[in-house]
């Protein structure tokens, strides 16, 4: 069946709203379990799935009115106080969210396909008899869930919340909604659970659109201004240069050219922040959607987790926000599986039975800075050692030689695991790899702080933004290259003669590590010139978990530069990823930390031979 | 640009006027379709870009485009000259992407008629490959060779250029 919806401007407007409104309505779920008195809260979720109804019946998608229409019943009783909020409900509820985004993504799709919306609907549909008493409601439906799920769990979760909810009334009191608040603890991982909504879950992520932008109208504005002011400023330089030329005022010119510049740098400076901006989206897009992840993960291990989101405001680039979601969903996963130990366990340790994973993102100078933080049992090197050359991954020979932070590294070899058996979360050995290579598509530097039975941290440091770069500007062998500062961890001088050579790599020692060296001059193959120099410099690089030192005769600076690409006739040139025209005129071409450090191979080759 | 180029090659057109931009490389002129070219320049700062073929002088900046740039001499395996003031790049789309030629000196644009293109000599003693040439025209007091690029970064040369390690 296909689409008859006429007017497509309208039906692209329903879909932009209806995407937007259904990824809110996730994370108010959510929140309203942990929140169930939030009457302002049910109201914006009432609402949303109302406008959701409204609009899809205007356009005649009749699946969606049918899906949306009972659940806007289920949440008007939970809003009237008829009904009681429990997880048995949330997770119909959410099931029923998830339906809709199905549908919704198939009418984006451009296609409507039949779906089985009984299943979910007959599930709505016993919160929504008013004759019954709630408890018989309640029970039947405990009863289905059940059957469902292969191994049954102890009844104690199931009781107390039937209970209390028969005993409170219809009508809501404040008082009885407080009762209400005791009887529903926040995500209850012993609770019966529901595995079918993972599945259109990952289908409902691919809603997320991404194609078009909703720019407030004032940063519209302010950019307008901007531009004006721009042509102002040219307008000053056209008069300038002719006053110039006809020889008025020879003698003020270099007073106003200086004046004009600095306007010129200014304006083009706010511009610039403008347009970033409006390619800036707050990286809450991306969290909003671990809390649900979370929620069911933790159910499914049956472990207790509280999860902090801190910074979630923090603005980033698009291109950055799109790729970072996949990255994050392993480490959260890999904190929830590997990290926390069970509620038992934990009490053995010393511990709250809840853990806790914190989500934080905040700003550090040019930087974007996502950390995920739990506190479960840290990351044993031993252990990982052990299961690495397990798995052949590693020599004994190469792991006599390694510190305790390359053996955390090994943590990214893919096919790595400490799992013994594969389970459908985590055992295969590809998450971290994942992490790695997307970290590494973003320039970006993943550090792992660690410490056994307290718990690990994973930071994940990232450009804010992919067009325009802060940059450090190096001279190799009268040469300019600019290394984004993003991958620049330090810089240093140092004397030739502290160089040593090992296995035919040389390398430097630097504090407590060993740091392999790259002699930039020999990698772009520059004329040698400056040989008789006895100092040089060492720009210290991390790609992702690894780093490497980059020989270069002098540092120049630090300037923000703007991306050009260097067409497709060298495009995939070695170590060299762009390229950008300085203040004079000239191009510099922008070294690529990932491909220098994923070519060091090759280049260690080319030296030998 | 499509028709123009089809235009040259076709003998039903015999008596079209084409127009050539006439330029030098170590004495020899050579002709190239006016509609090829872009703009022509003067000799500027060029970037060197590491690893790439020997013929790739390195890149420069066209008015906020960066583009590569090729020696022809080199591609022809001709003797490496200085750079001079009649030095110029000439910048032309290949396959759909702006690239700078640097050649000795240009010298003018000229109008020849389709009939006075020969087929290229069978032997040719110069670097040039044989593909590149889309024929010669000789005139009473000069010989024009007239070079096809399209054809000059054929498709595998243009694989090579993107993989060169």
């Amino acid at each position: 069946m296909s689409i008859d919806c006429e007017d497509q401007e309208l039906l692209e407007g329903f879909l932009a709203e209806t995407t937007e409104l259904l990824e809110k309505l996730d994370d108010d779920l959510i929140s309203l379990e942990k929140s169930p008195e939030d009457a302002e809260l049910m109201n914006r979720i009432f609402r949303s799935i109302h406008t959701v109804k409204g609009a899809s019946s205007f356009l005649g998608f009749d699946l969606l009115v049918k899906v949306t229409h009972k659940t806007e019943d289920v949440l008007n009783r939970l809003r009237k106080g008829e009904l009681t909020l429990s997880s048995v409900i949330m997770d119909v509820i959410l099931e029923a969210v998830d339906l809709v985004k199905t549908l919704v993504a198939d009418i984006k799709g451009g296609d409507i396909v039949e779906r089985d919306l009984e299943g979910t609907i007959a599930k709505l549909i016993p919160f929504l008899s008013e004759s019954a008493t709630e408890a018989t409601v309640l029970a039947p439906v405990f009863a289905s869930l059940k059957e469902e799920k292969a191994a049954p769990e102890p009844d104690t979760a199931a009781a107390p919340q039937a209970a209390p909810a028969s005993a409170q009334g219809a009508p809501a009191a404040p008082e009885s909604t407080a009762v209400a608040k005791q009887s529903v603890p926040v995500p209850q991982p012993k609770a019966p659970q529901i595995k079918e909504p993972q599945k259109p879950a990952a289908k409902g992520e691919e809603l997320a659109d991404n194609s078009t932008v909703r720019v407030d109208v004032k940063r519209l504005d302010d950019l307008m201004n901007q531009v004006g002011e721009l042509v102002l400023e040219r307008n000053r330089m056209i008069q300038l240069h002719s006053d110039y030329q006809t020889g008025l005022d020879p003698t003020g010119f270099g007073d106003d050219f200086g004046k004009l510049s600095k306007r010129l740098n200014f304006v083009t400076s706010e511009l610039q922040m403008q347009v970033l901006k409006m390619r800036m989206l707050p990286v809450e897009k991306v969290f909003k959607k671990f809390p649900r992840i979370v929620r069911n993960l933790a159910r499914d291990l049956g472990k207790e987790v509280d999860l902090v989101i801190i910074g979630e405001e923090t603005e980033l680039d698009r291109s950055v926000v799109d790729e970072i979601g996949d990255p994050l969903i392993h480490l959260i996963r890999n904190a929830l599986d590997h990290g926390l130990e069970t509620p038992d366990q934990r009490l053995e340790a010393g511990k709250g039975s809840t853990g806790t994973v914190v989500l934080s993102a905040a700003h550090e100078g040019n930087q974007i800075v996502i950390s995920i933080k739990d506190d479960g049992r840290g990351i044993d090197p031993d252990r990982v050692s052990r299961k690495a050359l397990e798995k052949g991954l590693i020599t004994e020979e190469q792991l006599a030689a390694m510190g305790s932070r390359e053996i955390l590294d090994l943590l990214f070899l893919p096919g790595f695991s400490t799992k013994e058996q594969a389970t459908d979360l985590s055992g295969r050995g590809v998450g971290m790899d994942v992490v790695r290579t997307n970290i590494r598509k973003l320039n970006g530097i993943i550090e792992i702080k660690n410490e056994v039975g307290r718990g690990s941290e994973f930071i994940l440091k990232l450009p804010l933004t992919l067009a325009i770069i802060q940059s450090l500007l190096v001279e190799v062998e009268r040469e300019v290259y600019s290394i984004p500062l993003a991958s620049v961890i330090e810089t240093m001088r140092v004397n030739k003669n502290e160089f040593h050579m090992i296995g035919g790599q040389e390398v430097l020692k630097l504090r407590d590590s060993v740091l392999p060296l790259l002699r930039l001059q020999q990698t772009f193959g520059c004329e040698e010139c400056t040989a008789d120099r006895s100092t040089c410099y060492v720009v210290i690089v991390g790609v992702a978990e690894k780093r490497i030192g980059l020989i270069v005769t002098r540092l120049l600076g630090q300037q923000e530069v703007a991306i050009k690409s260097l067409g497709k006739f060298l495009a995939n040139l070695p170590g060299i990823g762009g390229s950008t025209i300085m203040g004079d005129g000239r191009v510099a071409l922008i070294v690529d930390p990932m491909g220098l450090i994923g070519g060091g191979e090759t280049a260690g080759v080319r030296k030998s031979a | 640009m499509e028709t123009a180029l089809t235009k040259l090659k076709s003998e039903e057109y015999g008596g079209e006027l084409i127009q050539l931009v006439s330029f030098n490389l170590e004495k020899e002129e050579y002709g190239i379709n006016v509609l090829m070219v872009r703009e022509i320049i003067r000799m500027l700062n060029i970037t060197r870009v590491p690893n790439t073929p020997r013929y790739v002088e390195g890149v420069i900046n066209l008015r906020g485009k960066v583009i590569p740039i090729i020696s022809l001499r080199r591609k022809f395996d001709l003797m490496e000259a200085e750079y001079d003031k009649r030095t110029r790049i000439m910048v032309m789309e290949v396959v759909g992407e702006l690239m700078g030629f640097i050649v000795d000196e240009v010298s003018e644009v000229i109008r020849i008629s389709e009939k006075e293109i020969q087929p290229p000599p069978p032997v040719v003693s110069s670097g040039i490959e044989q593909e590149c040439m889309a024929g010669v025209i000789n005139q009473a007091d000069r010989l024009l060779v007239l070079l096809d690029l399209e054809r000059m970064f054929s498709a595998d040369e243009r694989r090579m250029f993107s993989n060169v390690a």
